[in-house]
């Protein structure tokens, strides 16, 4: 199934992450069969494939919702399998979440803050003797906080009450709050879902942005013009499996990805 | 010999009283997913309703029994109606609020009503304990047994049988895919609330003989029914079985081994050893909400 | 920094320093203490329900365990009651660590039925604990307190440091929702998931909240040991979780205000009414049902939204914004 001439162009530089014959099952569905691949440091990865493709299981194993039945998962070449989800935030994987899961009643940049969360380490005696390094804490978490936002465009909405955004922004806000854990591996799920055109556009040029900072993005999404923008590499899921991985030139030009779900899309040149 | 067949005949009574009480918080749990910290209250509905319409009135005794557990249905049903059903934002610690407001609500009404006293009502039939190997039967026990097993055996012929059954069974596996294919699913919550706290009074009704009824004896009947709930597994119709007669024995047994004043504790000792080792109960057949 | 924030506290401050030196009548200084002591409750029960989403049911037995353990260990083993209150607090973290360790890992109902269980176990080992507790007699000759030579069973000085209690702990509430920690809980009770997805260890905060209302309650429970010096197992039952949940749900959950305004209208109501008794349970179950269904904000917070829709309304468009 995985193409050849794609080995040959792996980079030389160990994988962030890398997953290994991963099954997985609910209940009688077979929701992921025998995936592997691997994602390289400071690239943009697609994900991508139908619906009920198994997308959103894999990031959940990845992110640390589910444990994979059977094979495993390394990040940064250690096997993170049965780390709860908290922990892999500090390893340094942050997500978002496909319907925008934001902390509704707090401020913008409260939200943004409990990104810092795992940056931070004042507990509860700290917060209530508010010792000096403690405040030192906090106005450099927050000082961070108002650099994300003004990264996002939201630095004018600080204030605001996260529900009160409009859906755009939510979006933006979320993967603010997803940068605040300074993660070396974001999984955004379908961001663009719910945007239009001209967000979606500006959306792409954030992406781009965050790998300049150096982080590594793992992109699921049904935005093909997205995608194939974005993506340095792009993996195929179809049904469970894994149909195809490559450039996303390659991937447009491979007969059973178009067979199978770009359908009329036309291999350039 | 004769003395641990007395614990036990006491054991199998009170267990057969918690696995009804038992019945009653899974029922509403698989139809609904929701603790009703009043449920216990619903039996002393039953059982003081019993000694007002029996003792008090002098109605017959069947007719007393049917009534008595029809006030439970009822009160279960505006229950739901007005509190339940108005509730805008069901996140758990709301509901256990609420139904923590109407256990006690509903105590301090019967408090007015029947006042603070015990009160008491003849066995359902005179006839003489029976002598079993030197220990004493209740007639009472029989009784109980009897109705507890009529009342389990009916509601699985309706669940397993007839169509109001299947329909609320649906709504508790899939809610969202039971409302598309036409079940009502506000009218089925009614129902497994007027069910479950039928099945309180019930529990009210048949013990009200052989213990004094007041009205603040709600509160233990619901938590050792819940506690009977989560050993079988919550949830479960047999699982409820199982963790009412493992209960009732194990607390006999108890009674029996240390002083009597500890005895009210063995059931949450229980509790919170299943909660700390097997939260899905020892069949486990539940699924619990974990995360 | 500036002072703006910490205002109402310097202006609750003023009128307890006031109130202390202008009353001297030894009834309003019990009832007043009273509230303190059941502000202290309410503050911590407030943390849990109203910033982790979580609810006790048996908030008295830890309120019990710092009574109790403060009064045996004064009276039987001679102690005095200050390395008796380390002692109470102790325990009280360690009884709630050990409750609430599985409990809190599951959903929300499963706490609740926890602690309500725990609360009549605790109950029953008050009543049945014979000559150690003094049984349903309840234990009597608690001394009572002494600070650096200073008597404080003059009502007055106890008015003194139970309100300086009780302004601390809402000093220190304050500023443990303000930082990191208090975001993080203010996030779990938003989305459990999202604050799961950002690092939060919802499990390791859920449970540190529980820890510290139970100490709070078991400080309380001090307090209250010492004031009367005699504690009976009536004390600590069922109700009394109940009366500190209605405490709670009138002042609003997540306020630290709304615990003192609870905390004030519970203790006052049964002062001022004195057939209040037969209709305790009527009025708290139909508080509790009538809040949750509509003003699930709280009573105050409720009020005062309704009071402001109506003065938007009825000037009209007299101040449009």
């Amino acid at each position: 199934m995985r193409m050849n001439d794609c080995d040959a162009r792996r980079p030389a530089s160990p994988a962030l992450l890398e997953v290994e014959g991963v099954f997985k099952c609910f209940g009688g569905v077979q929701a992921l069969t025998d995936i592997s691949f691997e994602v390289a440091p400071g690239r943009i990865h697609g994900l991508i494939g139908p619906n009920g493709a198994g997308k959103t299981t894999l990031f959940n194993l990845v992110s640390g919702v589910f444990r994979p039945d059977r094979g495993g998962i390394r990040f940064q070449g250690r096997a993170i399998d049965g780390r709860p989800s908290h922990e892999r935030v500090r390893q340094g994987i942050a997500r978002t979440f496909q319907n925008v899961e934001l902390f509704g009643s707090m401020s913008v940049l409260e939200n943004v803050l409990v990104g810092r969360h795992v940056r931070t380490r004042c507990g509860f005696l700290g917060a209530m003797t508010r010792l000096p390094w403690v405040g030192r804490e906090e106005r450099a978490a927050r000082e961070a906080a108002w650099r994300l936002l003004e990264f996002v465009g939201l630095a004018g909405q600080a204030m605001t009450t996260s529900r009160e955004l409009p859906f755009g922004w939510q979006r933006l806000l979320e993967i603010a709050r997803a940068l605040a854990a300074e993660p070396r591996l974001l999984l955004l799920d379908e961001p663009a879902a719910g945007l239009n055109a001209v967000e979606s556009e500006r959306l792409g040029d954030l992406i781009l942005q965050i790998r300049e900072r150096g982080v590594t993005v793992l992109l699921v999404e049904h935005d093909m013009g997205l995608t194939m923008r974005v993506c340095d590499r792009i993996v195929v899921l179809d049904q469970g499996r894994l149909l195809a991985q490559g450039t996303p030139r390659q991937i447009q030009c491979h007969p059973q990805v178009l067979a199978a779900y770009l359908g009329g899309a036309v291999c350039p040149g | 010999m004769q003395e641990l067949l007395q614990y036990l005949f006491s054991g199998v009574t009170n267990g057969a009283i918690y696995a009804v009480i038992a019945l009653g918080f899974s029922l509403l749990y698989n139809s609904t997913e929701l603790i009703n910290f009043a449920h216990g209250e619903f039996a002393m509905l039953g059982g003081l309703s019993l000694v007002t319409l029996w003792a008090g009135l002098g109605l017959p005794l069947p007719a007393a029994l049917i009534l008595a557990v029809g006030i439970g249905v009822g009160a279960g049903f505006l229950f739901e109606r007005l509190a339940i059903r108005t509730v805008r934002r069901p996140d758990p610690i709301v509901l256990v609020i609420i139904t923590v407001g109407a256990s006690i609500l509903l105590r301090g009404v019967a408090m007015i009503l029947w006042g603070k006293d015990s009160h008491s009502v003849p066995f359902f039939s005179d006839h003489a304990p029976l002598a079993v190997m030197g220990a004493r039967l209740l007639p009472q026990s029989l009784w109980i047994l009897a109705i507890a097993a009529g009342l389990i055996l009916a509601l699985r012929a309706f669940f397993k049988h007839s169509l109001t059954g299947k329909a609320m069974e649906a709504c508790a596996v899939n809610p969202k895919a039971a409302r598309l294919i036409g079940i009502p699913t506000g009218r089925m919550n009614l129902l497994a609330f007027m069910l479950s706290t039928g099945t309180g009074a019930v529990a009210g009704v048949i013990i009200a003989p052989i213990t004094m009824c007041s009205y603040d004896m709600g509160t233990m009947l619901g938590l050792k029914g819940f506690c009977a709930a989560m050993l079988g597994g919550l949830g479960s119709l047999w699982g409820a079985l199982m963790g009412g007669f493992l209960l009732g024995i194990l607390e006999s047994a108890g009674v029996g081994l240390f002083s009597s004043g500890y005895k009210d504790a063995i059931a949450f000792i229980l509790l919170l050893l299943i909660l700390y080792l097997k939260p899905a109960g020892l069949l486990g057949a539940a699924k619990i909400q974990r995360f | 920094m500036s002072l703006k924030p910490l205002l109402p506290y310097l202006v609750l401050a003023a009128a307890v320093v006031l109130t202390g030196l202008l009353v001297d009548n030894f009834y309003a200084l019990q009832v007043l203490i009273f509230i303190g002591i059941n502000t202290l409750l309410a503050l911590g029960l407030n943390m849990l329900m109203g910033y982790a989403g979580q609810i006790s049911l048996g908030h008295a037995a830890f309120y019990g365990l710092g009574a109790y353990a403060s009064g045996v260990l004064t009276v039987h083993c001679q102690w005095s009651p200050w390395p008796a209150l380390a002692v109470a607090l102790a325990l009280a973290a360690a009884v709630a660590w050990l409750v609430g360790l599985p409990t809190l890992r599951l959903s929300g109902y499963y706490l609740g039925m926890g602690t309500l269980g725990f609360g009549m176990i605790v109950f029953i080992v008050f009543r049945e604990g014979g000559a150690l507790t003094g049984g349903a007699s309840g234990l009597v000759g608690i001394p009572p307190l002494t600070l650096g030579g200073v008597d404080l069973s003059d009502p007055q000085r106890y008015f003194f440091l139970v309100w300086t209690v009780v302004l601390g702990f809402m000093l220190l509430c304050r500023r443990l929702i303000d930082s990191r920690v208090g975001r993080a809980l203010r996030a779990i009770h938003d989305s459990e998931q999202a604050a799961r997805a950002v690092g939060v260890d919802t499990h390791r905060f859920k449970l540190q909240v529980f820890v510290l209302s139970a100490v709070m309650a078991a400080l309380g429970g001090f307090l209250y040991a010492h004031l009367i010096g005699f504690i009976s197992p009536e004390s600590f039952n069922f109700m009394v979780s109940v009366r500190l949940v209605t405490m709670v749900v009138i002042g609003g959950m997540a306020s630290v205000w709304g615990a003192l305004l609870g905390a004030g209208l519970l203790t006052l109501l049964p002062e001022w009414l004195h057939a209040f008794a037969d209709f305790e349970m009527i009025v708290y179950g139909a508080i509790l049902i009538g809040v949750m269904i509509f003003l699930p904000q709280g009573l105050t917070r409720g009020l005062i939204d309704a009071y402001e829709r109506l003065r938007r309304q009825a000037p009209g468009i007299s101040s449009a914004p």
